[in-house]
């Protein structure tokens, strides 16, 4: 059975992106634009992997992280921003992986196969 | 009874005692938007025009880091030049207003000669055995000198500068810090200086020290917040340049693919040229927000301004589907401000408004007079309006509520209005548009012949 990912970025282009290259390595992937929206899909669906990137509009990536945290304990979540400086923010520690954007998704990809025990 | 008093007191009409004429003077151009110079011109002008102390010359020397260094020379070169200056300034009704302009001129004039030998002496400033003048600003102490000829204690090369025998030097001293010091002589009338003037222009030397003192503090400050701002633009940069980056990278590796479907790569393609745009757009504003220096407001008449933003083709084709409503004071007041950021300010503003609102809303432009020296440009808006939270960090560079926004428009607005030393009034509500009123220095236009 394929893995769940869910994937959280406001970066329409990205989204697509991701969703495309992931779905290539064999994933199923859940895309949405904003924080309320995946915690919606996380009521509605079973994932086993989160990825999220940090500054969105409205809620951002670790207030999303905080709330999961309260709700799942069990689900890995990946940090994926393109501020690098965020990395060294204890806030960011809850997350189990931080991948700072890049255009080749190698580094991305090799962490989800790490944490999903590939 | 209840009577009401300006701090802006109308000009003296000569039954006050000089010393309150002259510290009205002062206080008063506290008030205005000058530049440092030309407050310190203000001062210098209290010194010499005859509603205040009275001196003939003044010159005027600012420190910088350990040096002493000849600012700004006030006064007429010779007795003719005096009787014609004191000509148009004794003329009934002339207000310090008048008088600064009329100074601000005779300092430019005097710019290639007089203040440019001026600007040439450059004393240490923390050299005990230092000559006078410096020494005054050194001991901290107002020197009155006679005969400065046989003085071996006057500096030779300002004595041939000033070519006369008695003159005073006033220290600028505030929080027992030396900031400038300024000379003053009678060369012209060569009149004794008197005990009482000395006093009188002590004080003037007080607030004048005070008023370089917090005029200094105030770059400071924003020096400080400069930085501040930079280190939060370079991480907002990284960001808003990683996303466009990352997607026209990871777009063209899927090109770069065997067997890639036309479809998908026409589909590629434009991805990536849509976000080379937005770098484009990303860098174009970034370089239009760090042109770090505002130029110095000036008076201008800003219907022509106002019209040429109307009336751009980038506007008109945005207004189309709103409905605009302008109204505008058909004879408006000069106002202070750089021609140029006025525009510019204004097309934000509506840039501002066409984004937070739906097509078929209402867009409203008004100019109007709100007092005699304050002129209102407001644009209001029918569109979203913003909640409480997003209204405390309007003016932070960065903060946006737009999707692809930058959030520079609102800190250049500021920025702006902060140099004019004009207003910002905000209205909004969640839902309920956005009134944004920008209230500018204004005086009425000189009548043409």
């Amino acid at each position: 059975m394929k893995k769940r990912i869910l994937l959280v970025e406001d970066e329409k282009p990205l989204c697509l992106l991701y969703e495309e290259e992931l779905s290539r390595e064999g994933y199923e992937v859940t895309a949405v634009t904003d924080a309320e929206a995946a915690l919606a899909k996380l009521g509605q669906a079973e994932f086993d992997l989160i990825i999220t990137d940090i500054r969105m509009p409205g809620k951002n990536g670790i207030d999303l992280i905080t709330q999961i945290m309260g709700l799942r304990k069990d689900i890995p979540i990946i940090i994926n921003s393109a501020y690098q400086s965020y990395k060294e923010d204890f806030m960011t520690w809850a997350a189990d992986a931080y991948v700072v954007k890049s255009s080749s998704l190698d580094e991305l990809k090799a962490r989800i196969r790490q944490l999903l025990g590939e | 009874m209840i009577e009401k008093f300006s701090f802006l007191a109308p000009d003296m009409d000569g039954s006050e005692p000089r010393e309150l004429a002259l510290l009205s003077i002062i206080s008063q151009s506290f008030f205005q938007p000058f530049s440092l110079q030309d407050n310190l011109l203000v001062i210098m002008t209290a010194l010499t025009s005859g509603s205040g102390v009275g001196f003939n010359r003044a010159m005027l020397f600012l420190k910088e880091g350990d040096r002493l260094r000849g600012e700004m020379w006030l006064g007429p070169r010779s007795a003719e030049e005096a009787g014609m200056i004191w000509e148009v300034l004794s003329t009934p009704g002339i207000g310090y207003v008048e008088i600064i302009e009329h100074n601000r001129a005779l300092v430019n004039k005097s710019e290639d000669t007089l203040s440019a030998r001026l600007k040439g002496l450059v004393y240490a400033a923390d050299d005990e055995g230092a000559l006078v003048p410096a020494a005054a600003a050194v001991r901290k102490e107002i020197l009155h000198v006679r005969g400065a000829a046989n003085d071996p204690l006057v500096d030779r090369r300002f004595l041939n500068l000033i070519g006369v025998e008695e003159f005073v030097c006033i220290p600028l001293v505030a929080r027992d810090e030396v900031v400038g010091e300024i000379v003053l002589d009678n060369a012209i009338t060569r009149t004794p200086i008197l005990p009482a003037d000395i006093k009188l222009a002590g004080i003037c030397g007080l607030m004048a020290g005070n008023y370089i003192y917090s005029a200094n503090l105030h770059r400071k400050l924003l020096d400080v917040e400069k930085m501040a701002a930079m280190g939060e633009m370079a991480m907002f940069v990284t960001h808003q340049l990683r996303n466009p980056i990352v997607a026209i990278g990871g777009f063209t590796d899927q090109l770069l693919q065997p067997n890639v479907p036309e479809e998908k790569r026409a589909r590629n393609l434009a991805i990536i040229r849509d976000e080379i745009r937005r770098l484009e757009d990303i860098i174009f504003q970034m370089g239009h927000f760090l042109k770090v220096s505002m130029k110095e407001p000036v008076y201008f008449e800003p219907g022509p301004a106002i019209a040429a933003v109307l009336e751009n083709p980038g506007v008109l084709a945005r207004s189309g589907g709103y409905a605009m409503n302008v109204r505008l004071d058909p004879c408006p007041p000069e106002v202070l401000c750089d021609p140029t950021s006025f525009g510019e300010v204004l097309r934000n503003l509506l840039d501002n408004a066409f984004d937070a609102t739906e097509a078929g809303g209402t867009i409203s432009v008004r100019t109007y007079r709100k007092s005699p020296t304050a002129f209102v440009l407001s644009v209001r808006d029918s569109g979203r309006g913003m909640s409480n939270p997003d209204k405390g960090q309007l003016f932070k560079p960065f903060f946006t509520t737009k999707e692809k926004g930058m959030g520079l428009g609102l800190p250049f607005i500021k920025r702006v209005m902060d140099t004019c030393g004009g207003k910002i009034e905000v209205r909004s509500r969640a839902g309920a548009g956005s009134l944004f009123k920008l209230i500018f220095v204004s005086r009425e236009r000189e009548s043409k012949p």
